[in-house]
């Protein structure tokens, strides 16, 4: 399993994956320090510079909504990573030869997803720590629990890791992606309705949203994170009106059992994968 | 581990796959002896590379069982001891020869890699171009390293389908010096070709399947029959000789020879006593040997029909 793993991660720094993502994130967080510098030293429309708490307050949003847009690109990264790592392994014939060895079809599918998941979760540390960090440089602000935040996200890209690499034991690279990002994109949906079922108290609405988040605990994440980086002022803001506060903010974390939930369908989600590849025909 | 003193590299019986309604093997049953070079021959179609596939654990067959150097089917002890040369060969193609080489060592636990990987670049005749991406290869080439992986850790079964269809000539040459040199150490070699004068110099035994199912089997000699045609050179001034020869096999007449086919050894001198007694003057009686090639369309045509 380590040599596969070895393997893997070689293959994503050969083929260029791991510079890519380094390059863009570099371009990310050097736009970020452009866009932020030019907010500290904006003024308002009476002319005035935005005082400390405005800047905190506008450092504390644009963070929210680079972290909502980061977590859709970790999501489709371990979808496009995930994919071609095996599906088209199989396709192509690479893991005739390999599979003859005395090594165990579970045994290289936990090689490969256990680097690919590292790297994920490396890239996503790198990148969202640099950004926080800074933002912070730039505005003084940090969010309240930004290494929290990194970990929920890092939950939410190995979800959609595991799942693409299960679906793809069995379909085509391209298949098994649209087939993940579509089931991305209806529990982030679903997840909104339920939140909005929560709000007005319509039980149905709230209740698919948490069937959704059972089904696909990557909203649950995202909303885990996205706790994680509102500071008082922002949830006591976001709570003060009288409406739905937006897809963007959340007034209070799913519950506890959550987390656990969500390693228990990384776990099941995994086995499932192990079983599908160790019963098929190559 | 593996038993090693087992008669047989490979002992399947009955050996079936089918997918839905479709039967891809109907009932295989073959034993391949340590050290010998075994044909595995076929029309298209006729279940030869799902065969291999199930032999070395690919594919799980849906009836028969079997064993593989002592072990069931699909067994890792057996994987342990098995070069495998699959039909469509592709290897990580970011990767050099060596790295491909080493990569399969380990997964292997070849003893002395580098010894080991120098050995096999040399026989395929990689060395030269072992640091190479496999990404630059020729189709020829990628074909070389695939072999090379299979005859990787002395294996004492390699499985090779379709070894040559990438290479020239003097690549097909260097293929069969392998398979020789590996007869030579002990070596079982289950070899699946369509190329038949290949098969034809190399192998001692083959199997012929079609439809999914063997339908021959044996010695190349047995397989194609050394006598199994004779030409005959003879007259019996003016008489015909058709009806004395037809009696013997099928008759075609050939440049004033005439051809009997079919007949067996044994019936020779029967032949040769019949024409004596019908007055012929006898010129020439010459065996001919059939081909491999004529054998097998012979068989698989009929199979087919």
């Amino acid at each position: 399993m380590i040599d596969i793993a070895m393997l893997t991660v070689r293959e994503l720094i050969r083929r260029r994956f791991v510079i890519a993502a380094i390059a863009v994130t570099l371009l990310l967080a050097a736009l970020t320090a452009w866009g932020f510098s030019h907010m500290v030293e904006a003024h308002n429309r009476t002319g005035r510079s935005l005082s400390r708490i405005e800047i905190l307050a506008v450092s504390a949003i644009m963070l929210i909504l680079i972290a909502y847009m980061f977590s859709f690109v970790l999501a489709v990264v371990g979808v496009f990573i995930a994919a071609p790592s095996v599906a088209n392994d199989i396709e192509s014939g690479v893991l005739l030869p390999v599979l003859t060895r005395p090594i165990s079809r579970a045994a290289l599918l936990s090689g490969k997803i256990l680097a690919l998941a590292a790297v994920v979760c490396a890239y996503a540390a790198f990148a969202g720590l640099l950004e926080f960090a800074v933002v912070r440089a730039i505005t003084g602000y940090l969010p309240p629990h930004p290494a929290q935040s990194v970990a929920y996200l890092c939950l939410l890209a190995v979800c959609m890791l595991v799942l693409t690499a299960a679906l793809s034991t069995r379909l085509s690279a391209i298949a098994s992606s649209i087939v993940a990002i579509v089931f991305f994109g209806l529990a982030w949906i679903a997840g909104i309705a339920g939140s909005l079922g929560a709000f007005y108290g319509n039980d149905a609405i709230r209740n698919a949203g948490i069937i959704s988040q059972l089904l696909l605990p990557t909203d649950a994440m995202w909303r885990e994170a996205v706790y994680r980086l509102e500071p008082a002022a922002t949830l006591a803001l976001a709570g003060s009106g009288h409406g739905w506060p937006g897809p963007f903010f959340v007034l209070s974390p799913p519950p506890l059992a959550t987390l656990m939930w969500t390693i228990a369908w990384i776990i099941v989600v995994y086995a499932m994968a192990v079983r599908s590849f160790a019963l098929r025909d190559l | 581990m593996a038993c090693t003193s087992l008669p047989y590299a490979i002992d399947v019986r009955h050996l079936a796959k089918t997918y839905g309604e479709t039967t891809a093997v109907a009932d295989v049953s073959l034993q391949v002896a340590r050290g010998e070079i075994f044909g595995f021959l076929g029309p298209n179609g006729a279940g030869k590379t799902t065969s291999v596939k199930m032999l070395v654990g690919l594919v799980r067959p849906s009836g028969g069982n079997g064993t593989v150097l002592g072990a069931p089917l699909g067994d890792r002890r057996a994987r342990a001891k098995l070069g495998y040369l699959p039909e469509l060969f592709r290897y990580q193609e970011w990767l050099s020869a060596r790295e491909v080489l080493r990569f399969h060592c380990r997964l292997a636990s070849v003893a002395k890699p580098g010894a080991a990987i120098a050995r096999v670049l040399d026989v395929v005749g990689l060395s030269q171009r072992a640091d190479d991406r496999v990404g630059t290869y020729s189709k020829g080439m990628q074909q070389r390293l695939g072999l090379a992986v299979a005859l990787l850790g002395e294996p004492e079964l390699v499985v090779l389908d379709e070894p040559t269809s990438a290479l020239d000539p003097i690549g097909r040459h260097d293929v069969r010096e392998v398979l020789r040199s590996l007869k030579a150490a002990g070596t079982a070699v289950f070899l699946n070709s369509h190329l038949l004068t290949e098969v034809e110099q190399v192998c001692d035994r083959v199997a012929i399947v079609a439809r999914g199912t063997v339908v021959a089997e044996g010695s190349i000699a047995e397989i194609v029959g050394l006598q199994s045609a004779v030409r005959v050179q003879a007259s019996a001034n003016g008489k015909p000789l058709e009806p004395v020869l037809s009696r013997f096999g099928a008759l075609r007449a050939e440049g004033g020879t005439f051809i009997v086919s079919g007949i067996d050894r044994e019936s020779v001198p029967d032949l040769v006593q019949a024409l004596t007694e019908a007055g012929a003057r006898i010129f020439a009686i010459e065996p001919l040997s059939g081909t491999l090639e004529e054998r097998f369309l012979q068989i698989a045509g009929g199979a087919q029909e």
